[in-house]
């Protein structure tokens, strides 16, 4: 039976050949029009034309807790990490339910895991999505957030067979996929946050729905535009004190090894400009995408993040295990660079500053996934999450794995 | 049933011994897969068939991906449904390791000197090669374009142009915005004559 059908399947793939070379004999005769310069590289310089910088190939496939170099890695004294969860591969950001289930998003592999509360088994709660990235819980219910699709999965704790309910039309998501996976979060206000990205390296927007920070009711619907000029923003956090939103942002590609830097924002109002594509860093013009006076009216980051570190998840830590100093204090994962010869990033920073986002220091924190003599790394963390007893679980998407770091004196 | 056990006699075997390093037990597990694979890829990897892609000499990352979203039913192939159904990861590493290892044979349609020209000159001015490498090899998660089967690399680069290449790498789609057809034709002829 299934040889009849495979042979089947063959001769269509071949009469489709046949189709596809009719078609090139057609489309020969028109005269030639010259490429557009490709979008996602639109900027580069003549002088980096022959560099071979290319994303980093993600794993697929689980990784078994004894595949895992836990003893490399390094943090200050009196913290300790251990595996809290192995087996889903593309692990990113982690949503945890109110009676500590945790949910957890990722990109290619198109699934959302529900990993029990004690980190020791997990099921696919769905798959088949594009980057299903976004994962929030709120008032008993899921949020799962892909670039094409907003789900919501009602009471899902107490009943995991729940069907959920697609909220995708209330969301009015844009067409372009190019960094429009998500991260999104409830705020203090009860409204989700969501983050829409530049559908390219650098470019004038095509339309002007991204680039920017939103924010709408649970239900889709009261949407506002808080924040404009923001490439790529995949993580935030809002500051235990103030309320207002920190979240990091990627820094365009192709500008070189040391520009622009990954940056850390604060939205203390709403309607603020943070300058793509024409402002970087807040003082930097951008040479391809130019307008006068570029950096006019564009706000200051917080803290520069390393250039193309990848700097992703924001937790402030409020808990009451680790040592005083950490209180309040901003940690942001940065899941390494591609676009720069040597690496950098493949940590967890801390980032100390005022409440108003002055006198920021960053500080390495979760070290050693990144061999820098030789250039190798094994694990690429992303996010974290505080949990109820306050120590702090990371999840690295390269394994697919979530670590708890936890502090004793 | 007969013609299964028949690809199982000619191409286990040899493909079990092509896996050198691996242990016999594994060789002898990942030979259904193979034999299903090679149905339409060839046994060696090299495809048959002008719209069928072949697999020999890929990046072994590249191949993983491309299995795991195929399984997943992120990446949709029709030709494909259920094929990859209930395989496991340890298959897929193994056969991606085997089909990585094979040696493709390139299998060029006549060399249209103007085209492939054009597509040498198009390939170079949009920076194929800082992913795909110089030489068009591939590499990691990036596939290898040289020598790859003509129809398929335009059927390929189609589908990222069209938004068409659901569950695929996004980098991919941006980078062929906008390129006309003719341009994509060049370019998957130049590539196919690569060896």
């Amino acid at each position: 039976m299934k040889i009849i059908h495979k042979h089947r399947l063959c001769a269509t793939i071949v009469s489709s050949a046949l189709a596809a070379v009719a078609s090139i004999a057609q489309a020969q005769a028109p005269a030639a029009a010259p490429a557009p310069p490709p979008a996602w590289k639109q900027g580069l310089p003549a002088s980096m034309a022959d560099s071979k910088l290319a994303p980093l190939a993600g794993k697929m496939t689980v990784t078994e807790a004894s595949e895992i170099p836990l003893d490399k890695i390094k943090l200050p004294a009196g913290f300790r990490a251990e595996i809290f969860a192995t087996g889903m591969p593309g692990a990113r950001a982690m949503a945890r339910g109110d009676d500590g289930k945790i949910y957890i998003g990722t990109r290619a592999i198109g699934r959302v895991y529900e990993l029990s509360a004690d980190g020791k088994s997990s099921r696919v709660l769905v798959d088949k999505l594009v980057q299903p990235a976004g994962v929030a819980f709120k008032n008993g219910s899921l949020y799962v957030m892909a670039i094409n699709k907003v789900l919501r999965f009602d009471g899902i704790e107490k009943n995991p067979a729940v069907a959920p309910i697609d909220m995708t039309a209330a969301f009015k998501l844009p067409p372009e996929q190019h960094h429009n996976w998500k991260y999104i979060a409830f705020g203090p206000d009860n409204k989700l946050y969501v983050p829409f990205g530049a559908p390219c390296n650098i470019c004038e927007l095509p339309t002007p729905e991204y680039a920017q920070i939103r924010r709408y009711n649970p239900d889709g619907s009261g949407m506002e535009v808080i924040a404009t000029g923001v490439r790529n923003s995949v993580g935030f956090d809002w500051h235990p004190q103030t309320k207002e939103l920190w979240f990091s942002n990627h820094g365009r590609d192709w500008w070189g090894d040391d520009r622009p830097h990954d940056t850390l924002h604060r939205i203390h109002k709403t309607g603020l400009n943070f300058g793509f594509p024409y402002c970087h860093e807040g003082k930097l013009a951008d040479d391809s995408v130019k307008k006068v006076d570029a950096c006019k009216g564009v706000e200051q980051p917080v803290a520069l993040m390393g250039p193309h570190a990848a700097a992703m998840g924001v937790t402030f830590y409020t808990g009451k295990m680790f040592p005083a100093e950490y209180q309040n204090v901003a940690f942001v994962a940065r899941k390494g660079s591609w676009n720069r010869n040597t690496k950098i990033g493949f940590d967890i920073v801390t980032v100390t500053a005022d409440k108003d986002g002055k006198n920021s220091k960053v500080t390495p924190f979760m070290t050693g996934f990144l061999n820098p003599s030789d250039q190798s790394f094994w694990g690429r963390p992303a996010y974290m999450l505080q949990m109820p007893d306050g120590a702090l679980l990371v999840s690295d998407e390269q394994l697919g794995a979530i670590y708890r770091i936890s502090y004793r004196k | 049933m007969f013609l299964t056990k028949v690809l199982f006699r000619r191409f286990l075997v040899p493909a079990a011994l092509a896996a050198g390093t691996f242990h016999a037990v594994v060789a002898q597990d990942l030979s259904p897969r193979i034999a299903i694979c090679a149905t339409c890829h060839g046994q060696d990897g090299n495809s048959r068939a002008a719209a069928t892609p072949s697999l020999a000499g890929q990046p072994r990352i590249f191949l993983e991906n491309q299995l795991i979203t195929i399984r997943e039913g992120i990446r949709v192939i029709p030709a494909k449904s259920g094929q990859l159904d209930g395989i496991t990861d340890r298959e897929v590493i193994a056969l991606s390791k085997y089909f990585s290892g094979q040696t493709l044979i390139p299998v060029a349609s006549q060399r249209d000197e103007g085209l492939f020209r054009r597509g040498e000159h198009l390939s170079r001015e949009m920076l194929c090669g800082t992913c795909h490498v110089s030489d068009f090899k591939g590499r990691d998660q990036m596939p290898r374009l040289a020598g790859q089967r003509e129809n398929y690399l335009l059927h390929s680069m189609r589908q990222f142009k069209n938004n068409q290449a659901t569950g695929r790498d996004t980098i991919m789609a941006a980078s062929l915005y906008g390129i006309a057809d003719q341009d994509l034709i060049a370019i998957a002829h130049y590539l196919s004559q690569l060896k």
